[in-house]
């Protein structure tokens, strides 16, 4: 693969920006990291392989981070070179990116799992809530992508690296939004995505009662409860953060135990990025078990209490 | 206050079959409104009842799928007072930076305070539209609303749910937001809604009265494929007496340790 003359990194949450920088390194011969913050900062970004950063000052808590775009937009244009420039794939990072792309007149993809500088530079994501990569071309001068996690390896940090660090003035965005709070979000209740286990549970089930059942077992395996979209939606059993699959939570546990789920692809593409695959259903030609590394047909109301015993022993 | 909500038809993600050769079939789902555009119009009509004098437009742009009345009727049966679509053959598969284009022509067209987006749509989900159409248009824009706290002329308050903090945002009118899907919870049209809808008046335009011409192909879309499967061990025991559920529960227990 071919290397850009220059990349652009920007991440606004700190502990994505050694990635951003790592992604820089492998498609680009300088990597150039914008930083809003203190001189520490500025040396992070160069520990992590930055080689010039572009310091846009302190953190200013009457300014959002997207008012930073036109200055970005200038800083780069100015440079006069096809270019890429990265993003973290957070909700700023995506305001960013759109506001730049109009901006730099630069075609944008969010959420990037894949990036090809072969003819011109192409970038896959996932589309239809999992069901399909999308792949898309960029043909603008400037490229604008936010990266998902997982892409690229991180480098360790090595705080004898330095590089040029160069002060940019910043540019007045011409719109006007104030910010007249912050405040730390508070945490969230569940997090299946980040999940070692999960058991997901589905229609098969039968009843609410057995939900505690099913919970037991989940908490026997050290796993976090999921379900399926109807056991959120239809039956509101579950939290709808619970919901695997089609616009829903996309797992990536060690293990996926799958109970009473029938396994249509719209609830698999939540699961697939599972190591290994259980699954409890009573139909044999339940498409579940195309997808399984262990799969056993019966009745969940036999099998989880058996199983719950066998755990316990 | 003027307010446009912005939103698209996307097939009907429970009804896309995944043909052998990876590529998606999506001829047995019928369209329907993104579910993020639904949290937009919401926020609209939550906004107008705390308002005096205040309209909402629903307004989209694409292919033929907008010209069918059950789709129209769909939309304005959840508050708006107006309909505009822009329709054309090559507006079918429209990249984001594209449509941001239709609707700035649009909303200049029609005037507006205020344009509700939702973040994102259920099919390429690109989150772009609401961004770049704010920029285009050259006034205050913001993503990831998640509550709007007041409205007052000239001026709406905002609060914002980002990755690690919760911003509140003072936002000069006219602008555009794009809203989370966490924003509200959008109410299911009730029979009367449904019949007043077909009495609601309805704007069609075209490319060529919005004098678009050829636009920037910035990016293009390549391909969509499912992506393959990872091979699996698919060992599955048939039957549930006690040695079968032993065996499996074997398995678990390695797979645990």
């Amino acid at each position: 693969m071919s290397k850009l003359s220059n990349i652009w990194v920007f991440s606004d949450i700190a502990s994505r920006l050694p990635e951003m920088i790592a992604a820089g390194v492998a498609l680009g011969e300088k990597v150039s990291t914008f930083v809003i913050g203190t001189e520490a900062d500025i040396n992070a970004a160069f520990s992590y392989g930055a080689t010039h950063v572009y310091y846009l000052g302190d953190k200013d808590s009457q300014k959002i981070t997207e008012d930073y775009s036109h200055t970005m937009a200038q800083t780069i244009s100015a440079a006069a070179e096809n270019t890429l420039m990265l993003l973290a794939p957070t909700k700023r990072g995506k305001a960013l990116a759109s506001k730049l792309g109009v901006q730099l007149q630069a075609g944008v993809v969010n959420d990037v799992i894949e990036i090809s500088i072969e003819d011109g530079i192409r970038a896959k994501h996932m589309a239809y809530g999992g069901l399909a990569i999308a792949e898309e071309k960029i043909n603008s001068p400037v490229a604008i992508i936010t990266l998902s996690s997982g892409a690229y390896e991180v480098q360790a940090a090595d705080t004898a690296r330095t590089g040029e660090a160069v002060s940019v003035a910043f540019v007045e965005p011409a719109s006007t939004i104030k910010c007249v709070e912050r405040r730390a979000k508070q945490g969230e209740s569940v997090n299946l995505g980040k999940a070692k286990r999960v058991v997901g549970v589905g229609n098969g089930i039968g009843s609410q009662e057995n939900l505690q059942v099913a919970a037991e077992l989940s908490a026997l395996m050290g796993a976090e409860l999921g379900c399926s979209r109807p056991i959120a939606e239809t039956e509101k059993w579950m939290e709808r953060e619970r919901y695997i699959g089609v616009s829903g939570v996309m797992l990536k546990p060690e293990i996926y135990f799958a109970l009473g789920i029938s396994g249509q692809i719209q609830h698999m593409v939540g699961a697939l990025g599972s190591q290994t695959i259980f699954a409890v259903n009573k139909d044999k030609n339940a498409p579940i078990f195309q997808y399984v590394d262990y799969g056993i047909v019966g009745d969940v109301n036999k099998i989880m209490p058996a199983l719950i015993s066998a755990l316990k022993a | 206050m003027k307010i446009i909500t912005c939103y698209k038809l996307v097939p009907e993600e429970q009804d896309i079959t995944v043909a052998a050769d990876g590529s998606l079939d999506t001829n047995k789902a019928a369209p329907k409104i993104n579910p993020f555009d639904l949290c937009a119009v919401e926020a609209g009509v939550q906004l107008k009842s705390l308002i005096e004098g205040c309209s909402i437009t629903a307004m989209s742009v694409g292919g033929k799928a907008l010209e069918n009345p059950k789709a129209r009727k769909d939309i304005l049966s959840r508050g708006p007072d107006d309909l505009t679509v822009v329709i054309d053959e090559k507006f079918e598969q429209l990249l984001p930076h594209q449509t941001a284009r239709v609707l700035m022509a649009a909303a200049q067209k029609s005037g507006f305070d205020l344009i509700i987006c939702g973040d994102g749509s259920g099919d390429l989900y690109a989150q772009q539209v609401g961004l770049q159409l704010g920029e285009l248009l050259g006034v205050a824009n913001i993503n990831a609303v998640s509550k709007i706290i007041s409205a007052e002329p000239g001026k709406l308050t905002v609060e914002r749910a980002l990755d690690n903090e919760v911003e509140v945002l003072e936002i000069t009118l006219p602008a555009v937001i794009s809203v989370s899907a966490d924003i509200n919870e959008p109410s299911i049209p009730s029979m009367k809604t449904i019949l007043a809808a077909a009495k609601k008046p309805v704007t069609s335009l075209s490319a060529t009265e919005l004098e678009l011409t050829e636009f920037p192909a910035l990016v293009e879309l390549v391909s969509v494929i499912a992506p393959e499967q990872k091979a699996r061990q698919k060992i599955v025991i048939e039957g549930d007496d006690e040695q079968q559920i032993a065996q499996f529960a074997e398995h678990l227990r390695n797979a645990l340790n």
